[in-house]
């Protein structure tokens, strides 16, 4: 998932985490843009971060990549920049009757920057490639729900569990099945009834037929389908995109050409663009954000807005850690937390503080889920702890990645709790972040440990089923609730929006009594751009809207 | 001569093979999951992970991977990072950068430190002596982020005399002027103080009175010999240096952007990318190695009494 490699960037730089480097006014509104408007063509220069890895759609998990992706390929549905609504773009039309057999037509005529057409077959393709386990794509995994997905994975244990009879039984995913040239059918093991709103990440994207003949070539120089196609990929300098010609698309851009310049920090692309040798940078330093500096150095010139990303505090699963079985020890460590005071003294109000577990960008949101488990009473605390007999251990611990900046806040934390409860708590620093995963996955760590999610896509789902369902992939604290799990599933399968997202907010609530991890805040991205160009958004993923960038 | 410098050059192979070992081992032997962190907060695929570990042969035992890396390395190839780029390649983009810069700090701290020294080494005591000493004591005593950052402040964003960053590629001299300023004037301070204390204990020693009392000028008996003796520890110090320089100067090609190998090295050790590490620190032990020798070298012309025959 893009987000948690979000922290992973975070990790290689020096700057501010990741999660909305941005800095708030504190109003909620907070979305400003400059007036829309401006001429068609030019050149913009963006900041831009080092891709982890080749740039393929299916094993892109990170922002530096991910940017790009984004602007170079399409997807069957594209997600509105200012509400996250998705919209169709390449689909002419996603239907179905039973949230489990789903028809996609196709709009014709689109192309590849290649030349070639879209076709029905170039999705089938692509996502038969990521589902198939050898391949090795990291975000295989959203074609889980599609049937025959089991089949595309390999069973063998030990370091290779694709060798020998471990093998993939099959390298089609039974449940993709192109009707025609522009039609498609997608059947999915269980009711998924989200499932076109998920179309539209870069998993999803179509793919030309170039590239199964050469996936290594073409992750140096992605053929996409997108308003923008890439010029040029140099390494670890830069990236050049420029205007598609053939895009028939609803999202084309107005400027000609978009390179995104590399930085390693973020301070110094925050001076180019004062200096106006930079025209957009996504990402404001620490040392502007203070007093709200940047507003003064880029009068006009910065936007914020709140993005799908939530911090939370996850508890060790019962069978490693004990200690904070009780859920209202848990509930008494989250009522300890003074999220606004932090908010305002560490992050220089560029978080919002959590009311629930869900981001408020997203479809199906609904505030206050938490409620006073999310409000700061230490007298209220104390009692339930006592209630609860007391904290058991000798102290709480709160461990977090010492590679990135987190020691400020959870050292803050864990005062604050300190100070509520009257229970000794420590901040405990990992040395990076991989250590810190290794240990969270083999549930090798007790205590209480940072996590962090960023949205998929925009919907109330993603921030609860593989989270919080039994058994999911980023369930680290192993939360299991059979209750919950059947919400989620009747969610996913009821055919009316409204009664969907109810089901989900029904689930959300549940958390509130076992508080399996403890929400903290929702991120804000802040931007600032020079005084060349206008028409800057933020889209709800904290990226830059190119659709509307334009120079003055 | 020519004997001194094949049997140099031979022990440098020895020297090579084990520093990569030991840098190898040690990257290799961090804790935790090389491929953990790989896929943010979720576990990767098992599928990934073996494609990951197949791919940088880290189900073979220590000794076997380094043999691998070896053989390759004797045949150029420095490995690929974990994005899949050939370090060799993006040493051919850096190297360059990162060695322009080195020469140019080196040259305004050789230059301006040697002249500072001899001045104030042979006007001890004076108006500029306490001067030099002052300038130079608070040079040392300010961290380099604070100068970079400041210098980049004033003289990029709010005078525009300089650029604020580099932005191209392949950056021009004048691009790389304020950072090598910034690099050069921490080591301008020591040079400046070692070639003071060095040319005042030798003006004071016998053999510099002997050559006044011989009739020599002032001139000649400073400038051949006193000076040229008290360049010995200047000139190992700035060896020193510019092998440090080529190493890459982390902080500052940070501040102003600079697409070097120090930049490189440090966001490789913190993801974690092994080969880049062996790969661009291998380069530095053979870069260090050859600017030792350079410095041995220099000796003997400064100094005829050390001979390397």
């Amino acid at each position: 998932m893009r987000g948690t490699a979000r922290t992973v960037a975070v990790a290689a730089m020096s700057a501010v985490a990741l999660l909305a480097a941005g800095c708030g006014s504190g109003d909620s509104s907070g979305d400003q843009s400059s007036a829309a408007g401006g001429k068609t063509g030019g050149e913009i220069t963006v900041r831009g971060c080092n891709p982890q890895n080749p740039l393929v759609p299916s094993n892109t998990t990170e922002t530096c990549g991910g940017n790009v992706i984004d602007a170079i390929f399409s997807k069957l549905v594209h997600y509105n920049a200012e509400t996250a609504k998705p919209e169709n773009d390449l689909a002419e039309s996603i239907d179905t009757t039973d949230n489990q057999n789903f028809t996609v037509k196709l709009k014709q005529g689109r192309k590849f920057h290649d030349g070639t057409e879209i076709k029905a077959k170039n999705f089938v393709d692509a996502w038969n490639y990521a589902a198939y386990a050898p391949n090795g794509q990291s975000s295989g995994y959203f074609m889980e729900p599609i049937e025959g997905y089991g089949d595309l994975q390999c069973t063998g244990a030990g370091d290779d569990p694709c060798a020998g009879d471990g093998k993939a039984k099959s390298d089609k995913l039974t449940g993709l099945v192109a009707v025609d040239d522009y039609t498609f059918t997608i059947k999915t093991t269980e009711k998924v009834s989200n499932l076109p709103v998920r179309l539209g990440y870069s998993a999803f994207a179509p793919l030309p037929d170039a590239f199964f003949s050469d996936p290594k070539a073409f992750g140096d120089k992605p053929i996409g389908s997108g308003p923008y196609k890439l010029d040029a990929w140099n390494k670890e300098q830069s990236i050049v995109l420029s205007k598609f010609a053939d895009y028939t698309g609803d999202f084309g851009g107005k400027v000609d050409k978009i390179t995104f310049k590399i930085y390693t920090e973020s301070d110094s692309a925050y001076n180019d663009v004062i200096g106006n040798n930079l025209d957009i940078t996504d990402e404001i330093p620490t040392s502007a954000l203070i007093d709200d500096k940047y507003k003064s150095d880029l009068p006009d010139r910065n936007a914020q807005k709140e993005t799908g990303v939530i911090q939370t505090v996850t508890f060790a699963p019962t069978k490693v850690d004990p200690n904070y079985a009780d859920p209202k020890i848990r509930q008494a460590i989250s009522m300890a937390i003074d999220r606004d005071t932090i908010i305002k003294q560490i992050f220089n109000n560029t978080r919002v503080p959590a009311t629930g577990w869900v981001s408020p960008v997203v479809d199906g949101y609904k505030a206050d889920q938490c409620g006073e488990y999310c409000t700061y009473d230490p007298a209220k605390a104390k009692a339930l702890l006592q209630e609860a007999g007391g904290f058991k251990g000798d102290k709480i611990t709160l461990s977090y990645n010492a590679d990135a900046a987190h020691k400020d806040w959870t050292e803050a934390t864990c005062n604050s709790i300190k100070q509520a409860l009257g229970v000794d708590c420590v901040a405990t620093g990992v040395v990076d972040f991989a250590t810190f995963r290794t240990e969270i996955t083999e549930r090798k760590m007790k205590g209480m440990f940072r996590t962090g999610w960023q949205m998929d896509y925009p919907s109330i789902e993603n921030f609860l089923a593989p989270i919080f369902k039994t058994g999911a992939s980023s369930n680290d604290g192993d939360y299991s609730n059979p209750e919950f799990d059947k919400l989620l599933t009747d969610a996913a399968a009821s055919t009316d929006e409204a009664e969907a997202n109810g089901l989900y907010q029904q689930a959300e609530a549940l958390l509130a009594q076992d508080m399996p991890a403890i929400p903290m805040w929702y991120g804000k991205t802040t931007m600032g751009w020079s005084d060349k160009v206008t028409g800057v958004k933020i889209t709800a993923f904290g990226t830059i809207d190119f659709s509307s960038v334009a120079l003055k | 001569m020519g004997t001194y410098i094949v049997r140099r050059i031979l022990q440098m192979i020895p020297v090579i093979l084990g520093a990569t070992f030991l840098i190898f081992a040690m990257v290799f032997a961090l804790p935790g999951d090389p491929v953990a962190g790989k896929c943010g907060e979720r576990p990767c695929s098992a599928a990934y992970r073996a494609a990951f570990i197949e791919k940088y042969n880290l189900d073979d035992p220590l000794p076997v991977q380094y043999g691998k890396y070896v053989i390759n390395l004797a045949k150029g190839d420095l490995g690929t990072t974990s994005s899949d780029i050939p370090v060799a390649d993006q040493l051919k983009l850096r190297v360059p950068v990162t060695a322009k810069l080195a020469f140019m700090a080196i040259l305004i701290e050789a230059v301006i430190g040697i002249l500072a020294g001899v001045v104030t080494g042979i006007r001890k005591g004076g108006f500029l002596d306490n001067l030099v000493l002052v300038s130079t004591l608070v040079l040392i005593s300010i961290p380099i982020f604070v100068i970079g950052n400041v210098a980049q402040l004033y003289l990029g964003v709010k005078f525009g005399l300089f650029p604020v960053t580099v932005t191209s590629a392949n950056p021009s001299f004048y691009e790389l002027l304020l950072p090598a300023l910034v690099l050069g004037s921490l080591s301008v301070a020591y040079v400046a103080r070692l070639m003071r204390t060095n040319l005042v204990e030798n003006l004071r020693s016998d053999y510099v009175r002997t050559a006044i009392s011989k009739g020599l000028t002032k001139r000649r008996a400073y400038g051949l010999h006193a000076l040229r003796n008290s360049l010995i520890p200047v000139v190992t110090f700035i060896g020193f240096d510019f092998g440090a320089l080529l190493g890459g100067a982390v902080v500052t090609e940070g501040i102003f952007n600079i697409p070097g190998v120090g930049g490189y090295i440090f966001r490789a050790i913190r993801v974690r990318d092994g080969a880049s590490v062996v790969g661009s620190v291998t380069f530095l032990v053979i870069v260090y190695l050859i600017v030792n020798l350079l410095v041995d070298l220099l000796y003997g012309l400064l100094d005829p009494r050390i001979s390397h025959d």
